[in-house]
C-alpha cells in the first residue's frame, strides 16, 4: 500500500484531469445506477400483486383453483421451487394430501343435496339442505356450525390452515366458503381472515421480511439470494436481513447479538467495582485498594482486611494484620482479580475503538452537510463545469468503511476471545490469526483516517493546483479503502470463519457498492385486475393503521382481553404478528376481495 | 355461548347406553358447563374393577373447542399426572374436532387406560417406570386402583368426611353411602 499516491488504481473516469484511467466501474458509488436490484421492496400496495405472482405460477402450472394453490404455497412457505420439487418427487396426490387439499370427489355433494333434511353432526339438529355446506373433502355440516368453527379458528390465529370439522379430516377449508360465511356473521373477523391470508406471504415466507423500521415504513423486503445479506429499504433503513437488526457485518448475527447485550450489560462496571473496591464493614461505602498490602482504610477511619472484608486494627506487616487471621491466600485472591481485570481491559480495548469509529461516523455525518454545501458553492463559482463526484464518492466510501471498521472491533472481540471459538483454535493458531487480522484492520484504519483528513480539507478555499492534488489523494484513497475492506472480509471469510472446525459462522458478504437498496417490486402487466384493486389502496398508503403495524412495537405489553392472540405462540407465530394484531385493532385495512369472489 | 341443546342431547345419549359403554356423566348442579364423568377400568388391565371419576369443564365455545377433562380419582398411568390428574391426550388438545362428543372423549380415556403411550408422557416418573420396570408399574397401577378407584375400599372414611364437611349429619351420610355402594355422587344426590 506504500505507493498508493502514484498508483493508477483509479476508477475516476474523467480524463480531463491527470489522465487517470477508469479501471473498475464496479467501484463507482452510484447506487441509483443499479437498474433493479435482486431484493425487492414490497409495499402495502404491491403485497397482493407479489402474492398473486406466485399464486399464478402455481395455479397455471398445476391447473388448480387459487385457494388450493394458496394452501399449497402456505404449506411450503411460499417456496415455489420446493413445492415443484415435492411434486416431482412424490407426485401430485401426495403433494395435495400432505398440504390438506382433498382430491376432489363431487359425487358426495350431489348425494347430500337430494335428501329432504340433513342431520348436522355438530349441533345435532335437522337442517334444511339449503343451510348446509359440503366441503371439498365431502364433509357436510350446517352453516351455523361452520361459521362458528371458522370464527374461532381465525381468532386463534389459524387462518392459514383452517381444517375441516370432521374428526381426523386433514382437509383445509375452502377460503371462499370461509370468507362468505364469516362475513355474514362477523365482518371484522372476515377482514382479519383476509389480512392473515395476505400477510402469510410475509410471515410464512423465508425470503420476505418486514422492514424493522420504527415507526414502521409499511414495507417488507423480499430477497432473491442468500439470506446472509444486508439490505436497504426504500425508507432508508439498512438492516441485516437475517436478524433484522442494524447492518452489522463483518460481525455475524450471533456476535452482534452478544455484543449488544454485553454493551448494555452493566456487568462490566459491576465487575470492575467488585474487583477494585470492597465495602467498608462500618459505613458500607466502596473502598478502593491502593498499594500492595491488604490492609485498607476507609474515609470513615475504619481499617479492614482487603481479602475478607473484615474489620481489623491498624497494625500490620506485609503478610498479616495483628490479631486478624482470615486464612485467605493472597495469591488466590489476586488471580481472580487479575483475570477479571484482564477481561475487563480486553473488553474496554475493543469497545473504545468500536465507539471511537462510531463517533467519527457521527462527526462525519455533519461533515457531509458542510461538504455538500461547499460543492454547491464551488459548482456555481466554476460555471458548473467542474465535477465534484470524487468528493461525494469519497464521502460515501468513508461512511461505508467507517461502519466496517467500527464493527470489525466487536468481530475481533469474539473471534479471538473465549466466548465463541475457544475450542476451535489452539492458542498459537489464535495468535497467528489475530496478527493476520489486525494487519488488515490496521491498514484499513490508517487509510480511512487519511481519507477522512483529505475530505475535511476546505477545497473551495484552496488554489486550483492544490485542489487537484487533494482530488488525486481522495480518488486514490477511495479505491484503496475499498480494497482494504475487501481484503479484510476475505481474510475473515477465508482464513478466520471459513476454517472453523466445529461451527459454521456466516456473515453478510462485502459489497463495494454498499448495502444494496431494494427496488420497488414491479407488477407484471397481466395482473391488471390486481393492480387496479391495489391502486385503490395507494391513497392511504400512509394510513396509520398500516404504519402502526410496526414490528418495532413488539415491546408493547400484551393486552389480556385479546383471546384472539392468546394462542398465537403455540401456533408458531411470531410476536410481531401479535403486536400488529393488537395495534391494528379494528382499523383493518380495506382490502378488496380477490377478483374471483368480488 | 355454550350450545346447551347439544350438551343435553349428548347427556341423553350417554345415559341411554351407559351400561354397555361403561362410561357415564352426571350433572354437578344447575351449571351444565361443569360435569362429572365416570369410566370403568378396562378389563385385563391394572385398572380393572376400578371406577374413575373425571372432572369435565365445558368452555363457552364447546363443541368448537375441546372440553377440559381431568381425573379426580388418583391413577397411576404414564399419560395421566399422578399429582393432579391432568391428562395428555391429543383429542383433548389440538386433535379435537367439534364432531367428537363427551362420550367419545370418555371412551378415548378408557382406551388410553388400556393402551398407554409412554413416549408422550404426562407423568415422567410413571412413564420411566413403565418403560424400564414394567412389572413394578403394573403392580403400582393395580395398587392405586385398589386404593383409590374401588367404591367400597379404604376411601370410605374420606368420603364420609367430605360429605360431612358439606354440611350433612354423619349418620345420614353413612347410610346414604352404604345404600349407594360407596358412590359419593349418588350419595350426595340422595342427601340433597
Ligand atoms: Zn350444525
Ligand atoms: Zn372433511
Ligand atoms: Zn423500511
Ligand atoms: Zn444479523
Ligand atoms: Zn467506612
Ligand atoms: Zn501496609
Ligand atoms: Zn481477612
Amino acid at each position: 500500500m506504500a505507493d498508493f499516491e502514484t498508483s493508477d488504481d483509479d476508477y475516476y473516469g474523467d480524463d480531463s484531469l491527470d489522465g487517470l484511467d477508469q479501471e473498475e466501474d464496479d467501484l463507482l458509488w452510484t447506487p441509483q445506477r443499479t437498474p433493479s436490484s435482486a431484493s425487492k421492496v414490497i409495499t402495502r400496495a404491491s403485497l397482493l400483486a407479489a402474492q398473486r405472482e406466485d399464486l399464478k405460477r402455481v395455479t397455471e402450472m398445476l391447473t388448480l383453483k387459487e385457494h388450493h394453490a394458496r394452501t399449497l404455497l402456505i404449506h411450503h412457505r411460499w417456496d415455489v421451487e420446493r413445492l415443484l420439487a415435492v411434486l416431482v418427487e412424490k407426485g401430485r396426490d401426495r403433494l395435495f394430501t400432505e398440504a390438506g387439499i382433498p382430491i376432489l370427489d363431487a359425487a358426495h355433494q350431489a348425494s347430500a343435496r337430494s335428501t329432504s333434511s340433513i342431520m348436522c353432526n355438530i349441533c345435532m339438529e335437522d337442517i334444511s339442505p339449503n343451510d348446509v355446506t359440503t366441503m371439498d373433502c365431502g364433509h357436510c355440516f350446517c352453516n351455523d356450525c361452520w361459521t362458528e368453527h371458522f370464527i374461532i379458528k381465525i381468532k386463534e390465529g389459524e387462518s392459514r390452515r383452517v381444517r375441516c370439522m370432521a374428526h381426523k379430516c386433514n382437509a383445509i377449508c375452502d377460503e371462499a366458503i370461509i370468507r362468505n360465511l364469516v362475513s355474514v356473521k362477523d365482518p371484522e373477523v372476515a377482514e382479519r381472515f383476509e389480512r392473515f391470508l395476505l400477510e402469510s406471504y410475509i410471515e410464512d415466507n423465508g425470503k420476505v421480511k418486514w422492514c424493522p423500521s420504527v415507526p414502521h415504513c409499511g414495507n417488507a423486503i423480499r430477497i432473491d439470494g442468500d439470506s446472509y445479506c444486508e439490505v436497504e429499504c426504500t425508507c432508508g433503513l439498512q438492516f441485516c436481513f437475517r436478524c433484522s437488526s442494524e447492518a452489522h457485518s463483518p460481525c455475524s448475527c450471533l456476535m452482534w447479538e452478544l455484543w449488544i447485550k454485553k454493551c448494555k450489560d452493566e456487568s462490566e462496571t459491576v465487575n470492575w467495582l467488585t474487583v477494585h473496591t470492597k465495602p467498608c464493614p462500618k459505613c458500607h461505602k466502596p473502598v478502593e485498594k491502593n498499594g500492595g498490602c491488604n490492609l485498607v482504610t476507609c474515609l470513615c477511619g475504619q481499617y479492614f482486611c482487603w481479602l475478607c472484608g473484615g474489620a481489623t486494627g491498624r497494625d500490620h506487616t506485609w503478610t498479616g494484620i495483628a490479631g486478624h487471621s482470615c486464612g485467605r491466600y493472597k495469591s488466590d485472591h489476586n488471580k481472580v482479580a487479575e483475570r477479571a481485570k484482564r477481561d475487563l481491559n480486553r473488553y474496554m480495548h475493543y469497545h473504545n475503538r468500536y465507539k471511537a469509529h462510531m463517533d467519527s461516523m457521527k462527526r462525519e455525518n455533519k461533515l457531509r452537510e458542510t461538504v455538500q454545501a461547499t460543492i454547491a458553492t464551488s459548482e456555481s463559482k466554476d460555471d458548473g463545469f467542474r465535477d465534484y463526484s470524487w468528493v461525494t464518492n469519497g464521502l460515501n466510501r468513508l461512511f461505508r468503511s467507517r461502519r466496517v471498521l467500527s464493527y470489525s472491533y466487536p468481530f475481533a472481540f469474539y473471534m479471538f476471545g473465549d466466548d465463541l471459538f475457544k475450542d476451535d483454535m489452539t492458542e498459537e493458531e489464535r495468535q497467528l490469526k489475530q496478527n493476520l487480522f489486525e494487519d488488515q484492520q490496521q491498514q484499513l484504519e490508517v487509510t480511512v483516517e487519511r481519507l477522512s483528513k483529505f475530505i475535511e480539507e476546505k477545497f473551495d478555499k484552496l488554489p486550483e493546483d492544490k485542489v487537484k492534488e487533494i482530488r488525486m489523494h481522495i480518488i486514490n484513497l477511495t479505491v484503496l479503502v475499498d480494497t482494504c475492506c475487501k481484503n479484510m472480509y476475505e481474510c475473515i471469510e477465508n482464513d478466520l470463519l471459513g476454517l472453523l472446525q466445529s461451527t459454521t459462522h456466516s456473515i453478510a458478504p462485502y459489497t463495494s457498492k454498499g448495502i444494496e437498496r431494494a427496488s420497488e417490486l414491479s407488477v407484471c402487466p397481466d395482473s391488471d385486475q390486481i393492480l387496479n384493486s391495489s391502486k385503490a389502496n395507494d391513497d392511504d398508503a400512509h394510513d396509520p393503521s398500516w404504519v402502526s403495524s410496526a414490528p418495532g412495537t413488539d415491546s408493547e405489553p400484551r393486552s389480556e382481553g385479546q383471546v384472539s392472540c392468546a394462542s398465537l405462540d403455540d401456533n408458531g407465530c411470531s410476536s410481531r404478528k401479535r403486536a400488529r394484531e393488537e395495534t391494528l385493532g379494528s382499523l383493518l385495512f380495506d382490502l378488496n376481495l380477490p377478483a374471483e369472489v368480488a | 355461548m355454550l350450545d346447551v341443546s347439544r350438551v343435553q342431547k349428548e347427556l341423553v345419549e350417554i345415559d341411554r347406553d351407559k351400561r354397555i359403554s361403561g362410561v357415564s356423566i352426571t350433572l354437578h348442579g344447575d351449571d351444565i358447563s361443569h360435569l362429572s364423568g365416570t369410566i370403568s377400568g378396562p378389563i385385563e388391565t391394572p385398572y380393572e374393577g376400578g371406577t374413575f371419576q373425571i372432572d369435565i369443564q365445558l368452555p363457552a365455545s364447546y363443541p368448537f373447542e375441546p372440553p377440559k377433562m381431568q381425573f379426580l380419582t388418583k391413577v397411576w398411568h404414564p399419560n395421566i399426572s399422578s399429582q393432579n390428574g391432568a391428562i395428555c391426550l391429543d383429542i383433548l388438545k389440538d386433535q379435537w374436532s367439534p364432531a367428537l362428543t363427551l362420550k367419545t372423549a370418555l371412551l378415548s380415556l378408557q382406551a388410553l387406560l388400556s393402551s398407554p403411550a409412554p413416549d408422550d408422557p404426562q407423568d415422567a416418573v410413571v412413564a420411566q417406570q413403565y418403560n424400564q420396570d414394567y412389572p413394578t408399574f403394573v403392580s403400582t397401577a393395580r395398587y392405586w386402583t385398589e386404593t383409590f378407584a374401588k367404591r367400597s375400599s379404604l376411601g370410605i372414611e374420606e368420603k364420609v368426611q367430605k360429605l360431612v364437611e358439606m354440611g350433612f349429619p354423619e349418620s345420614q351420610v353413612r347410610t346414604a353411602l352404604e345404600t349407594c355402594g360407596g358412590d359419593e355422587n349418588l350419595a350426595l344426590e340422595k342427601l340433597c
